[in-house]
């Protein structure tokens, strides 16, 4: 028999999924007939976020990563963040999945299995997503920049939280005592402009911060920190005292809300 | 360093990371735990090489034990922004990372 063939989107229906014969083929595919259906491409949902901007390679992958989470069982939404989208320079790539499942370690497991790279994955139940995007700077900044297979906007609408913000302040203050790794103290100094933007209302762009972080460390200092290189006590000394300037400033910022 | 010197760096860090893993766990509903459960990871790290430099004998490890539970209690007291569960979680986390390092 002569191949006969169309191609054709699924379409949702009331209670199947369906796809329609094409108006001029109903005389060649009738009532009755037997066919094969084949899967010739998967759809692709992909939201990016504004000011993203991304190579066409990293794009189709993340596209690929996040439709294989997000069918899943128990995914409600997933996002790629982090240096992946932003940097060549990256590790891994850092997934957030909303679900109220404990699923990371499943997850974790099948993209590795078949994307062969290194992914980080945090989950959390949509409840405490809505809570963060509100309330926490880091969890603001991170969706700055994201890409997910559905649509996403950050809330305009902040809330200010007395204790979370003291609870983010822990690492920081822990620094001013503490000789840690100078990735440790990257990581602190990024995380308090953070709350700074935060609590001045203003967007949380990972690449600012870094822009940030360089005029007020000077270039030197700034790669030391990045590259997890040694310091010396003068360094460390200088960095600490920023970091202590820095959280007076917010605590400072936090009291004067408390008194309003 | 004098092993007592190790014995206070050691208790520090320990009680330090401890705060911020009860922190994490009596926090559960205001922080993706997980991730910031790291800030933990990284001092237990830090006391893991303060513990690997000694030979450690029974009386240091019930000094190390005693010092810490006073370290942690006064951390956790320092800290009213944490939820008032967190006092439940000192022994058991205790008994845990003391495990974890060898000096149970």
């Amino acid at each position: 028999m002569e191949t006969l063939k169309f191609i054709h989107k699924i379409s949702k229906g009331t209670r199947f999924n369906q796809i329609y014969i094409p108006i001029e083929m109903k005389t060649i595919f009738e009532v009755g007939d037997s066919v094969e259906v084949r899967l010739i491409k998967k759809k692709t949902a992909q939201y990016i976020s504004k000011n993203l901007e991304i190579g066409e390679f990293k794009k189709k992958l993340s596209a690929e990563i996040v439709n294989f989470i997000s069918q899943l069982t128990g995914v409600e939404q997933a996002f790629l963040v982090g240096s992946f989208l932003t940097s060549v320079d990256y590790k891994d790539v850092d997934v957030l999945i909303i679900s109220e499942k404990i699923i990371e370690e499943k997850v974790y497991s099948l993209l590795t299995e078949k994307f062969g790279m290194k992914f980080h994955i945090i989950t959390m139940p949509k409840n405490r997503f809505d809570f963060l995007i509100k309330a926490c700077p880091l969890t603001r900044s991170m969706l700055y920049f994201f890409i997910s297979n559905k649509k996403f906007e950050l809330p305009k609408e902040i809330v200010i939280d007395k204790k979370h913000i003291e609870f983010l302040l822990m690492m920081p203050k822990d620094l001013l005592e503490i000789k840690l790794s100078s990735k440790v103290f990257y990581d602190n100094f990024r995380r308090l402009i953070a709350i700074e933007k935060f609590l001045e209302n203003k967007e949380i762009n990972p690449l600012e911060i870094n822009k940030e972080m360089r005029e007020e460390l000077k270039e030197k200092l700034f790669s030391y920190l990045k590259n997890d290189e040694e310091l010396d006590k003068k360094s460390i000394e200088k960095i600490r005292e920023i970091i202590k300037s820095k959280i007076k400033k917010i605590e400072e910022n936090l009291w004067e809300r408390n008194k309003v | 360093m004098g092993k007592k010197q190790s014995i206070g760096e050691l208790t520090s860090l320990l009680a330090k990371s401890l705060r911020h893993k009860i922190g994490s766990i009596v926090n559960k509903n205001e922080i993706y735990s997980q991730k910031y459960a790291k800030d933990a990871e990284v001092l237990l790290k830090e006391a893991q090489k303060v513990s690997l430099k000694e030979n450690w004998n029974s009386y240091d490890k019930s000094e190390i034990k005693q010092e810490l539970e006073k370290k942690l209690t006064k951390e956790l007291e320092e800290k009213t922004f944490l939820d008032e569960s967190k006092f439940n979680h000192i022994n058991s986390e205790i008994t845990l990372v003391l495990k974890l390092l060898e000096l149970d």
